[in-house]
């Protein structure tokens, strides 16, 4: 599941941790979650592998990375976070959701305001 | 007894549905009789088989009629009449995608079942594998948000394909709380169900706390446009339409208990749209 080349780095393999070549539970994308967390809290570098995934749903990577920016500053998530053997199709789904964490995590209330937003287009 | 006449992929058939579960939802320990009559859009079993499941647990019987042999035929070859205790027929022209229900937890099943029912079969020619993988994952994500938003113990999910119009028709269905509810218990807010569908449905608006997302259905919806497709949303008394030209939001009479994904795909869709946005791992972060 996890195995250390040297100290410093930490190569998650996604298909170890699921079960599954398909990603697409949000329960599943928590315990990838877990694991990256740990190893940030000793600063190790984290590389996501992706070997063989074949699906891969945005609720997915909300909770195992999307939620790192919770936690987490974007410098510490930008010099330990690498993704590997990621699809294009996965990339595009990766960008967009941390893209959204990042607008997410600043402004909590910007939900909230968008309900009125809604309410103000009638 | 019930007749329900003329059932397609359009609002006032929905609100047809809508009526027929309004009629019958305080029964309980009777007999419920149901006529389908002229037509009945295979991919609507799913909504069908969500009522009944409701009216089943007031311990109701069902007995189901098709008036014609032409939509007993197809809910044969489609295993909805299974159900019901009939026997399967094959489906020499492999146009159905089965009726079928899940539970919540059975992400992995409804996998498979995408996998070899609708994906990997041979009816599919003309969609580039990038736009199968894409409609893929839509559906998934529908899936997911019935699991984690919905609260209902089942979601239903049927097809069909109509292979000289270059098209599919599939619907996902759960009886759960719907989206006018979970929005307004989430942000003590007011909205109409129509408005609720539209504001969910925008690109990163989540009722989860804590956990950023909303991407999901802003996928399908412009998975939907690109592929020149229809996705209609029906829950409680909300009806929300998207198709390339636009969007249309009604209201129902009565209230449809929980929700309807209704989707219509191109199947002579064979782009490679989403290259043209290449995204470097290096620069995601």
């Amino acid at each position: 599941m996890i195995y250390s080349k040297i100290m410093k780095e930490i190569t998650i393999n996604i298909v170890s941790v699921v079960g599954n070549v398909d990603c697409t539970e949000a329960s599943d994308g928590e315990k990838v979650y877990k694991l990256i967390e740990a190893a940030f809290r000793e600063d190790k570098n984290v590389i996501l592998s992706f070997l063989n995934v074949e699906l891969i749903t945005t609720a997915f990577l909300n909770t195992a990375i999307g939620q790192l920016y919770k936690e987490f500053s974007e410098e510490k998530i930008k010099e330990l976070l690498q993704v590997d053997e990621m699809t294009q199709s996965g990339l595009i789904s990766l960008k967009r959701v941390v893209d959204t964490a990042k607008v997410y995590y600043k402004d909590p209330d910007a939900m909230r305001r968008s309900i009125n937003d809604i309410l103000g287009e009638e | 007894m019930t007749i329900i006449a003329n059932i397609k992929n359009s609002y006032n058939s929905f609100q047809r549905l809508i009526n027929f579960y309004e009629q019958n939802k305080n029964r309980r320990f009777e007999e419920i009789e149901v006529e389908l009559y002229t037509w009945f859009s295979a991919n609507l079993c799913a909504v069908l088989g969500g009522i009944f499941d409701l009216y089943n647990e007031k311990l109701n019987t069902i007995k189901l009629r098709c008036a014609s042999s032409g939509i007993e035929e197809i809910l044969l070859k489609n295993e909805f009449l299974t159900f019901f205790g009939a026997r399967k027929i094959e489906d020499n022209y492999h146009t159905t995608i089965p009726y079928a229900r899940f539970n919540g937890t059975d992400g992995k099943v409804f996998s498979k079942y995408i996998r070899e029912k609708l994906i990997e079969r041979d009816e599919l020619p003309n969609m580039s594998d990038l736009v199968k993988e894409k409609m893929r994952e839509a559906i998934h994500e529908i899936f997911v948000n019935a699991q984690i938003h919905s609260e209902s113990s089942y979601i239903y999910t049927c097809g069909q394909f109509f292979p000289r119009d270059n098209r599919i028709e599939f619907t996902i269905v759960d009886t759960g709380i719907g989206f006018k509810r979970k929005v307004n218990e989430r942000f003590n807010s007011s909205l109409s169900g129509a408005q609720a569908i539209q504001w969910a449905i925008k690109d990163g608006h989540t009722t989860k706390e804590g956990v950023s997302g909303g991407i999901g259905l802003a996928l399908l919806r412009e998975f939907v446009e690109k592929n020149k497709g229809v996705l209609q949303i029906v829950s409680s008394d909300g009806y929300y339409e998207y198709t390339y030209k636009g969007e249309q939001l009604e209201s129902f009479n009565g209230s449809f208990p929980g929700s309807i994904i209704n989707l219509q795909f191109r199947t002579d869709d064979n782009s490679s749209y989403i290259l043209k946005e290449e995204v470097n791992k290096d620069d995601i972060f």
